[in-house]
């Protein structure tokens, strides 16, 4: 398995707060990839350094064999994030706003009308497409940033509580998005939903308090925490225990 | 490529949001059209010119109407950084001088716009008055604008970068009134002489307002100066534009 992001003692402090507390992880291509963890345990923080929103304090981490902290520049292209907060130009269309992105990352006008036609048809976008961003509900506007992130066709791909906002069958239609697109690009996937991210996710890793307490799949980290469901043993990795 | 496709996105947000454009595009006409009569009504005093006369307060106007694009420019950049789209676009290989192009295009596109509107409005007032530009020279006008245009363009990104979207406006009233005031649009700077006209030369309105006067006039010579200095001026801001929008970028990602 080729490694497509490898992080090594990567943290992140403010101030005196240490928000991500020298994290080591090693994610392979192709792998769905979750991180899961409490609020403020550090998750989204992680996301924005690797993308290049946010700098390093120390440590180190590799995407695709480039440095994050000296080569961003070359990583820009070959990944797409879908932040936590939606992200659109609201007077913009949906076909507007996924042109806007294909275009800034350079893509050629065909590759553009295939790629929209297909994100489009899988999202099911088509009814929207010719409205304006600012005047579709909440959970439209989450698809149209998540749309805006896959368009690119990123060889990794960050999703920040994608499923937020989304209702149950919107939820099961990105599911079925990231199922296909499983194998063939990474995903780095972050959710309250613990059975989505059973579902879904090659691996998880557990975070708390900027550290990562677990690591493994569903399966290994309910046996490690010696409980039956994936929910149970989460509260018992991140010491919550209720 | 990704200048293009940025400006295409300012241009459609400008567009759509008509408030701006309207507001850059009236205001010149119903300005132009109160000072004059003002003018007609202020008594004439022998052996001083009235600095309302159309043919001043034109290209005066001109110049004043351009602080309302760079104040649409700073609303537009102080909003958007406020917003999780400028985010998404920070992880985009967007560098930071297509973001000051893409911003400074489309405001330049409305600016021309405006110039225009303006001249031909003043031509117009003038004509009812039994007056007339000399064509050529207000043609020319128009592009020897582009100085002052940039100026104010790379101002409102400026202080659109450095001010959040609540102290934005208030700032950039600010320097719409010490344009107004220190640039020489309602009175004349030169005749007054002294301290005040030294802090006036200072800052680039005043020059700016100068040499459109003395387009319009078809005084090159004496235009020459005043127009080199604004150009500086312009370089200078636009300059600090891009250096201040790069800082900011690496700021923001604490
Ligand atoms: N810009 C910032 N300035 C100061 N502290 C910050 C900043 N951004 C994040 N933090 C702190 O860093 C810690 C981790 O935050 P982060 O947003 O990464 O958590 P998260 O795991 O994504 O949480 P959530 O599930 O709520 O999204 C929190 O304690 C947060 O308060
Ligand atoms: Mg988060």
């Amino acid at each position: 398995m080729k490694t497509a992001i490898k992080i090594n003692d990567l943290t992140k402090k403010f101030g005196n707060k240490i928000a991500v507390d020298k994290i080591n992880l090693e994610i392979y291509e192709g792998e769905l990839f979750g991180l899961l963890g409490i609020n403020g345990a550090g998750k989204t923080t992680t996301i924005r350094m690797l993308t290049g929103l946010s700098a390093v304090t120390d440590g180190e981490a590799e995407i695709l064999g480039h440095s994050i902290k000296t080569d961003m520049q070359e990583i820009k292209p070959l990944i797409n994030v879908s932040t936590q907060e939606t992200a659109v130009a609201g007077n913009l269309t949906v076909r507007e706003n996924l042109e806007l992105i294909a275009n800034i990352y350079g893509m050629n006008k065909s590759d553009i009308k295939g790629s929209i036609g297909e994100i489009v048809t899988s999202l099911e976008l088509d009814e929207v497409i010719s409205q304006r961003a600012k005047t579709l509900s909440g959970g439209w506007q989450r698809r149209l940033s998540i749309a805006m992130a896959l368009i690119t066709s990123p060889k990794i791909i960050f999703l920040d509580e994608p499923t937020l906002g989304l209702d149950v069958i919107a939820r099961r239609e990105l599911w079925k998005v990231l199922e296909n697109l499983k194998g063939k690009i990474t995903i780095i996937l972050t959710t309250h939903y613990l059975e989505e991210a059973e579902a879904l996710c090659d691996r998880i890793a557990v975070m708390a308090k900027g550290k990562i307490k677990a690591l493994g799949t569903a399966k290994e980290l309910k046996k490690s925490a010696d409980k039956d469901s994936i929910e149970d043993a989460f509260v018992e990795i991140v010491g919550g225990g209720v | 490529m990704r200048v293009m496709a940025f400006t295409s996105r300012n241009i459609k947000e400008l567009l759509r949001d008509p408030i701006s454009y309207v507001f850059c595009l009236g205001l010149p006409i119903v300005m132009l059209i109160v000072m004059t009569l003002i003018n007609d009504s202020i008594p004439v005093v022998p052996g001083t010119p009235k600095i309302f006369n159309i043919e001043k307060l034109t290209p005066a106007m001109t110049v004043f109407a351009l602080t309302f694009i760079m104040l649409f420019a700073c609303i537009r950049v102080s909003g958007d950084r406020s917003s999780a789209f400028l985010t998404r676009l920070y992880a985009s290989p967007m560098k930071s001088g297509d973001y000051i192009m893409g911003y400074t295009l489309p405001f330049g596109i409305i600016a021309l716009f405006q110039i225009i509107i303006t001249y031909t409005s003043g031509e117009i007032i003038a004509l009812i008055n039994s007056k007339s530009f000399d064509i050529i020279n207000a043609l020319l006008s128009v592009p020897l604008l582009f100085p002052s245009m940039v100026l104010f363009i790379g101002i409102g990104i400026i202080f659109g970068t450095i001010l959040n979207a609540n102290a934005a406006p208030g700032v950039c009233s600010a320097v719409i009134t010490a344009t107004a005031i220190l640039g020489g649009i309602w009175m004349d700077i030169d005749t007054m002489g002294g301290a005040w006209k030294t802090v006036c030369g200072c800052l680039p309105f005043y020059h700016s307002v100068k040499y459109a006067r003395f387009a319009l006039e078809g005084n090159f010579t004496d235009m020459l100066n005043p127009l080199l200095i604004c150009s500086a001026f312009a370089a200078l801001i636009f300059v600090i534009a891009v250096l201040v929008f790069s800082m900011k970028m690496k700021s923001d990602k604490r």
